[in-house]
């Protein structure tokens, strides 16, 4: 009898088992608690500025600004020696050997498109979503930050793949111009603008920002983590001496630098030198010399093997993958001389070898990555006044106003420099000094056509061989069909 | 229910007393004298039916009217035995060949093997059981046809490759689902640097079969997750009778084999201060004595590798009475790798019970817990490990021999603690004397100072019920869960090495896999007028997966004192985080159709719905369908051929079967992850979506026969196969210019097609007397082709993210080889020459005067350097066309010896180490080198050394110099045993003692030159099949055990 029940129960048990239960059904469209959807993240004006932060943290990757890129800027030249040998860290971009497949080509590459993508999906989306933001001067500003990182981009895109604009004034390969949001499968194949007319985009985006954007962000912090108006200028200074535009170059730059001493942005942040270069590099990184820098704090670090405190730094703060090259400005006691306050950052290490320490925060590399500084600006503008005018007290004043903050023995007047070639000669140098590990060299290199001098046992590269720029990513060509590797 | 009861009762009644009785006895045993356990003895058309005890004796009460006795038992002949006026009846029982009327696994059920018309494969469980490893799916190379295992390196408790059939399938997974007991199961690696394979949370000597589904047939059953071919695996069950108890334990030593040969200190002078000369240098680089003045030569793999020690027990207890079976199991296993370091402990126990509740229903469950323990180094050989500077292999032959790697005080004592370690302030080896870099970190420091431990839980479980309706007619649920639970433990010391950079780091991380399944089955059997019979199968299935894992990583050490994660650092930053669920629904059927044993048909329909495919596309129908046809049974063979071909069946099969394995549970959704900008949050882009994202399905048809020879003695199976696959989910290549993450969207598109042939032959060759020589063999045949590619893309595909040494192309075999042709060196000056696509020939010189080219035609123009993507070709496939096992039994008397082979090949492997081992930097170097070119060498076959030279040899990109054929012979076991004979261990009470020594890896045919053939540095990935760079070698290990019963 007892059984009899049980099976019955059972039995029952078991039919009802049989009918799937409904409910499960639910879990056919789990929703990820972890990712947001696409649909939502122009929905509260909140997640609009977490899209513009998310912009500027993608510039700020370890293959891109915050770090490697810079890094390639300085290695390709003659200022840094390889330590260790490691094709991860750079052996390749140092000694000239990348090909289309090499990793740092083709993630640096990758990096820079992202952000690119990103921006594009909110320049577009912002204007369609503008209503969730209800404030349409927010709204342009947002956009006006979206294309200035867009413009760094194509600019650093330029720099690495493509011949300098000074070979046949732009009418050489630029790279594919993508300017609208890209989520789906179509649109592979597209073919390579001219240089040219990737620095048109450069410039509409440009000029874009410098109207829309805010004239301050509010704080110290701020003012050097995201765009203003003033970041939007002194970048089409940086644009404008690689198109060797150097007139436009003294027009913008003078936007920034008053005609006489003290040199202090007269609009906008107030960007002034400091009197100390060390304090730009000195915790918390944000003085007014500093016009956009690339933040980290211990919870958003750079990465492994990105960051320039472990590639300048000897250990325990660093890899110490590249020491300073005493053949370069550092064995320069001319342009360098001991009593310069920049020496400061060359450290002798207890191997006997100098290293950069520009960057010492380590093993954690904390210390910001300068994007742009005044400093900059300054030696630019005397550079173009070289240019175009000759040796002029101009130029000669934007030059003493960088040395003469670190080398406060030295003034230079339009009488130490026989010619325009000598004054330039001299701003040349000086941008060694001041922008060492900065990541300039290579372009200061580019923009002229000069040759990537020698070091060590590399040879030179002239400016007519391949290896002068990189190749095209393997990646891209494996999937664009029309873009086209360069000669 | 209650009348049927009584009436069962009556029936028995009337069985007992309808005629007189008498008892009859006797003791069974096998034709080599075992007393048999357990075996049914029934008076046929009589309900009289006992089984034998542990002594084999039987006592039996049977009606007068009996004439016939018949001895059933599984693996041995049954016999029937007239019964005469005596009532002892002693039998021997024969050893049953005849394999075909064993009962194979299938989905969801058991056939009879003969019946089967779709295409399985077995393995016994107590065939590999025995052999050293840590997981059972590591044990399955050469043992059936179709199926290819390889082990990726020596590494413990790394996941094989594991393909039945090849690869089927681009960007989801090509390891075949595992389902334990019914219950689909984990499989991959969970572990950090020290591996763990969830499949060795199974203990293998509770596996009673494996079976391997490999046809759409077979498979259509599993339907969604049926393309790479399905493993069933049962554990264990209790027998009816006395209680069987079984010991079983080896010990054995590993060490590596085939370690490269690399320079020794002088040779390693010589070689790079030549080098150094070359480069320009001035004066010698590298000197052979310390800075005190003695001289070094380090052999770094002394200190890498090791003799590892490993132990194995399993205790197992099974029985059981007319209602309740059980099989209850205890297993400990420790082992040690041939790493220093590289440890593997597990502990595990098993209850599977089954009970018959009433005669109707029955219910049972099993139950097993497992806790396994990885211990490993940085070894450098998991996948996404190849290029990391303090991999173990990559270090073993890298270093310098020219410096120590522990410090000395003045009397030669080593300094005490982590001064005695040489190591420098860069993170660098000391370079002692050395002007130059000589390695890229000190291995010994960080084998004894850095950690890294995967430590599982697992627990297997399910419960049934089954209701016998009628005769035949039957339903059963069945509920189980799958739940792993993972702890990593990683910790290195900020003194060197990977840590260096951190100051210091640790982290924790738990990964949680949670899964449930219901199965709810219905079968009715039944046959018609004693010809036609029909087996039908309805089947219900639901399953959820829920995966989290969480942790933290810690950095910058407040103090060198501490060593694990709860000391203190003061940086601390999430890491291991990830949270995922799905969720299958399912409904299914099976019809099996037998006519007069001689014409079969199977037809298999399943409908899944998964969750992580689009919305609307959820849904997938799969089918399968199989005929067979027993030739042999009919008479015209039966009167011509029968007498040579006892048994011939011919055997087709056809359907459609889909794949979700490894696909991403929100792979159809455009997401947007958050992130920090220094300390404000953002929201980043993450993956794109497909709305249209849906199943992957494969094509598969399946013809072939079974024979049978000479009574069975030869037997075997040939099988022609095609499996095409459609809509492959193709994690399509987008222009990285667009930006979309990862440079990729999952797209049902491309196809590839796998074409093959599988012969197995199985034959008693001699069996003459006390001797006997047992022999299987089989081979696959295969091909693989892409034949559909997302916009025709080529895909090629990188080693640790860095090399790029594999192509996916339409017309090719997945995965292939691809590299820059080379064409030895210019005997003129010992430059590389490179053939470029357009067949020009350019050779390459490291340092050249400011102004030249490194690049240059033969005629000294100014060349470009070859590109891998233009300049590359298709090498040849990088996995096997051919490949299969060989595996042979001598008995003779009490001994036995088991010769398993295994072969494969018409692969190539990019042997991306050998492009390391002959790099210029400081580099340590193969003994190849020794012939580089030189002025008074200009036939040398290595190019002119030049210190710092990365290109000549293949670091910057992949080049043919470096491609070499996978074709191998490998002795994988031999095995040699001794069963003590019985009638010594009746007195001791002891049923059966056999001890064996064995030698796994024994020996190797093969013309590579690299560490191993088998190797995969990119373990299981499809795309990068074929690859050996920088990875630990293979291990060989001689074991010696014991199998007790009692």
């Amino acid at each position: 009898m007892q059984i009899h029940k049980k099976t019955a129960t059972l039995l029952l048990a078991l039919a009802a088992l049989l009918v799937p239960n409904a409910c499960q059904k639910d879990l056919l469209d789990p929703v990820p608690k972890d990712n947001l959807s696409d649909a939502t993240i122009f929905a509260t004006p909140d997640r609009f500025l977490s899209l513009i932060n998310g912009i500027y943290d993608q510039m700020k990757s370890g293959a891109f600004y915050g770090g490697r890129f810079v890094v390639y800027g300085d290695i390709r030249a003659e200022e840094f020696l390889n330590e260790t040998g490691n094709g991860v860290t750079g052996l390749a971009t140092w000694n000239h050997t990348v090909g289309d497949a090499t990793n740092e080509v083709n993630n640096l590459w990758n990096a820079t498109y992202t952000t690119i993508n990103s921006c594009n999906i909110f320049i577009e989306g912002a204007d369609i979503n503008r209503a969730n933001l209800n404030n349409d001067a927010l709204a342009n500003q947002y956009i006006g930050e979206a294309r200035l990182v867009r413009a760094i981009c194509y600019h650093s895109l330029l720099r690495m793949y493509c011949r300098p604009y000074a070979d046949g004034n732009g009418s050489q390969l630029g790279v594919p111009l993508r300017v609208r949001p890209e989520n789906g499968p179509e649109n592979n194949n597209l073919a390579r603008s001219t240089v040219a007319e990737v620095y048109n985009q450069i410039l509409d985006d440009l000029a874009y920002a410098e109207a829309n954007l805010a004239a301050t962000n509010g704080s110290a912090l701020l003012n050097v983590t995201r765009a203003h108006k003033n970041t939007a200028i002194a970048l089409k200074v940086r644009v404008l001496m690689a198109m060797q535009r150097y007139t436009d170059a003294i027009t913008e730059a003078n936007k920034l630098v008053p005609a006489a001493a003290p040199y202090k942005a007269p609009s906008g942040v107030a960007h002034e030198l400091q009197a100390n270069v060390k304090n730009v590099f000195t915790t918390p990184y944000t003085t007014t010399e500093s016009i956009l820098s690339m933040p980290f704090t211990t919870n958003d670090l750079p990465g492994t093997q990105n960051g320039l405190g472990s590639y300048y730094n000897p250990g325990p703060r660093g890899i110490g993958d590249f020491s300073l090259n005493p053949a370069g400005i550092i064995g320069d006691s001319v342009h360098f001389p001991g009593a310069d306050a920049r020496r400061q950052f060359v450290l002798i290490h207890t191997n006997n070898k100098p290293y950069l320490n520009k960057f010492p925060a380590g093993p954690e590399h904390l210390d910001y990555v300068p994007v742009l500084r005044y400093a900059e600006v300054l030696l630019s503008l005397a550079e173009a006044e070289a240019r175009v005018n000759g040796v002029n007290q101009r130029a000669v004043d934007m030059l003493n106003a960088v040395h003469g903050r670190s080398n406060a023995g030295v003034t230079f007047t339009t009488g130490d420099f026989a010619s325009a070639a000598d004054l330039i000669a001299a701003i040349m140098f000086e941008r060694r000094v001041e922008f060492l590990g900065e990541g300039h060299r290579a372009l200061d290199l580019q923009r002229l056509l000069e040759a990537f001098p020698g070091k060590a046992n590399v040879a030179s590269i002239l400016p007519s061989v391949p290896d002068y720029i990189w190749p095209i990513p393997s990646g891209e060509l494996a999937v664009n069909k029309d873009c086209v590797q360069n000669p | 229910m209650k009348r049927i009861l009584l009436g069962l009762a009556l029936l028995f009644l009337s069985a007992g007393f309808a005629f007189g009785q008498r008892t009859v006895s006797g003791k069974v045993t096998s034709d080599q004298g075992e007393a048999l356990i357990g075996v049914t003895v029934t008076a046929p058309g009589t309900r009289a039916g006992v089984q034998t005890d542990a002594d084999g004796a039987f006592q039996l009460s049977i009606p007068d009217n009996a004439s016939v006795l018949k001895f059933a038992y599984t693996g041995f002949m049954t016999k029937e035995v007239p019964l005469t006026a005596s009532n002892v009846y002693d039998v021997v029982l024969e050893v049953n060949l005849n394999t075909l009327q064993e009962v194979v696994v299938v989905g969801y059920g058991t056939q009879q093997k003969r019946a089967i018309t779709g295409n399985i494969s077995t393995v016994k469980g107590d065939d590999i059981a025995q052999l050293p490893a840590q997981s059972f799916d590591q044990l399955l190379q050469g043992r059936a046809a179709g199926v290819n295992v390889s082990l990726p390196n020596g590494v413990l408790n790394n996941p094989p490759v594991f393909r039945v059939r090849g690869i089927n399938s681009i960007n989801l997974s090509s390891f075949p689902l595992v389902v334990i007991d019914g219950v689909p199961t984990f499989t991959g690696n969970i572990g950090n640097s020290a591996a763990n394979n969830v499949l060795s949370n199974l203990n293998p000597n509770d596996i009673e079969s494996i079976d391997i589904l490999k046809d759409a047939s077979a498979t259509a059953i599993y339907g969604s997750r049926a393309s790479a071919g399905v493993v069933l695996i049962t554990t264990k069950r209790g027998q009816k009778g006395k209680t069987r108890v079984n010991y079983d334990a080896w010990a054995g030593w590993t060490s590596a084999t085939r370690v490269p040969e690399v320079l020794n200190a002088q040779q390693y002078v010589e070689v790079k201060n030549e080098a150094a000369a070359n480069a320009g240098l001035t004066g010698p680089q590298f000197f052979l004595d310390s800075i005190a003045g003695q001289l070094i030569d380090t052999r770094w793999a002394d200190y890498i590798y090791r003799t590892g020690f490993s132990h194995n027990h399993g205790l197992s207890f099974s029985g059981g009475t007319e209602q309740t079976t059980y099989y209850l199991s205890l297993g400990f296993t420790e082992q040690e790798g041939m790493i220093i370091g590289n440890d593997f402990r597990r502990l595990s126990g098993r209850l599977n019970l089954d009970h018959n509740l009433t005669g109707r229903i029955k219910i049972g469950g099993i139950l097993g817990y497992t806790q396994n323990e990885n211990f490993g180094p940085n070894s450098g050989s998991l996948p996404g490990q190849a290029f990391n500077t303090s991999g173990a292999g990559r270090l073993a032959f890298v270093t310098a021999p020219v410096i120590d790697p522990y410090l000395y005080d003045a009397n030669g004592n080593r300094l005490p603690g982590t001064a005695g370690y040489n190591i420098a302030s860069n993170n660098q080896p000391g370079r002692g004397k050395n002007k130059q870099q000589v390695g890229f970190v000190n291995p010994t420091i960080l084998l004894d100072y850095n950690t890294h431990t995967s430590e599982a839980n697992q627990i297997q479980s399910a419960v049934y019920a089954q209701l016998e309706i009628l005769k035949g007619l039957s339903v059963k649920t069945q509920y189980g869960i799958d739940n792993v639970r993972a702890e990593n433990i990683t910790f290195w010391t900020p003194l060197h090495g990977d840590g260096f950079g951190q100051n210091g780091l640790a982290a924790n991380t738990s990964q949680n896999f949670q899964r449930w399944n219901w199965q709810n089955i219905l079968n009715y059997d039944f046959t018609v007028a004693n010809l036609h019979t029909f087996g039908l199968l309805a089947g219900h299935e639901e399953q959820g997966t829920v995966t989290e894992g969480w942790g933290a990583q810690r950095t910058v050490i407040a103090d060198p004192f501490f060593t694990t994660y709860q000391g203190n650092f003061t940086t601390n930053n999430p890491s291991g985080n990830f949270q995922g669920e799905n969720y299958l629904l399912s409904y299914f059927g099976r019809l099996n159709y037998e006519f007069n044993k001689r014409y079969y048909l199977t037809f298999n329909v399943r409908q899944d719905e998964y969750s992580a495919f689009a919305s609307g596309e959820k849904k997938g129908t799969f089918w399968g369908a199989s005929a067979g046809w027993t030739v042999s049974e009919e008479a015209f063979w039966q009167n011509n051929l029968g007498s040579v071909i006892n048994f011939f069946k011919i055997r087709g099969s056809y359907g459609t079967v889909g794949n979700n394995n490894g696909i991403g549970d929100f792979a159809s959704q455009s997401l947007y992850g958050s992130g920090l900008y220094a300390a404000v949050p953002t929201i980043v882009y993450t993956q794109a979506g497909n709305p249209l994202l849906s199943w992957e399905t494969s094509k598969k048809t399946d013809v072939g026969i079974v024979f049978g020879l000479f009574n069975d003695r030869l037997q075997g199976e040939y099988t022609y196969f095609i499996n095409q696959i459609d809509g492959l989910v193709q994690n399509a290549p987008q222009a990285p210019s667009k930006g979309i993450p990862g440079n990729s969207i999952a797209i049902n598109i491309g196809a590839m097609e796998n074409v093959g042939h599988e012969i197995g032959l199985s034959a008693t060759v001699l069996r003459r007397g006390n001797f006997s020589w047992q022999s299987n063999i089989n081979l696959t045949l295969m091909h693989n082709e892409v034949t559909e590619l997302y916009e025709g893309s080529d895909i090629f595909s990188t080693t640790s993210g860095l090399e790029s040494t594999n192509i996916i192309r339409v017309g090719e075999s997945v995965g292939s080889i691809y590299a820059v042709e080379t064409m030895g060196i210019n005997p003129e000056n010992g430059r590389r020459l490179f053939v470029k696509a357009d067949g020009t020939v350019v050779q390459y010189n490291h340092i050249v005067p400011t102004g030249q080219s490194r690049w240059t035609t033969l005629d000294g123009a100014t060349a470009s350097a070859p590109s891998l993507v233009a300049d590359g070709k298709v090498i040849g496939p990088g996995i096997p066309k051919w490949f299969g096992g060989w595996d042979n039994t001598f008995t003779y008397g009490d001994f036995d010896l088991n010769i398993q082979v295994n072969y494969a090949g018409g692969n190539y492997i990019y042997n991306g180490s050998q492009a390391g081992l002959r790099d210029q930097r400081f580099w340590n170097n193969h003994v190849d080198v020794l012939d580089r070119w030189t002025e008074t060498n200009t036939d040398g076959t290595i190019p002119r050394v030049v210190f710092g030279d990365n290109v000549s040899n293949g670091s910057t990109m992949a080049i043919t110099e470096n491609v070499q054929k996978g074709d191998f012979l490998r002795i994988r076991n031999i095995t040699i045993g001794y069963r003590l004979p019985a009638r010594l261990l009746d007195r001791v009470k002891i049923t059966n003692l056999r001890v064996y020594a064995n030698a796994n890896n024994a020996f190797l045919f093969t013309g590579y030159e690299g560490t191993d053939p088998e190797v995969s540095t990119n373990g299981n990935g499809n795309a990068t099949p074929g690859v050996d760079r920088n990875t630990v070698p293979m291990a060989r290990t001689f074991t010696v055990g014991l199998n007790l019963g009692f």
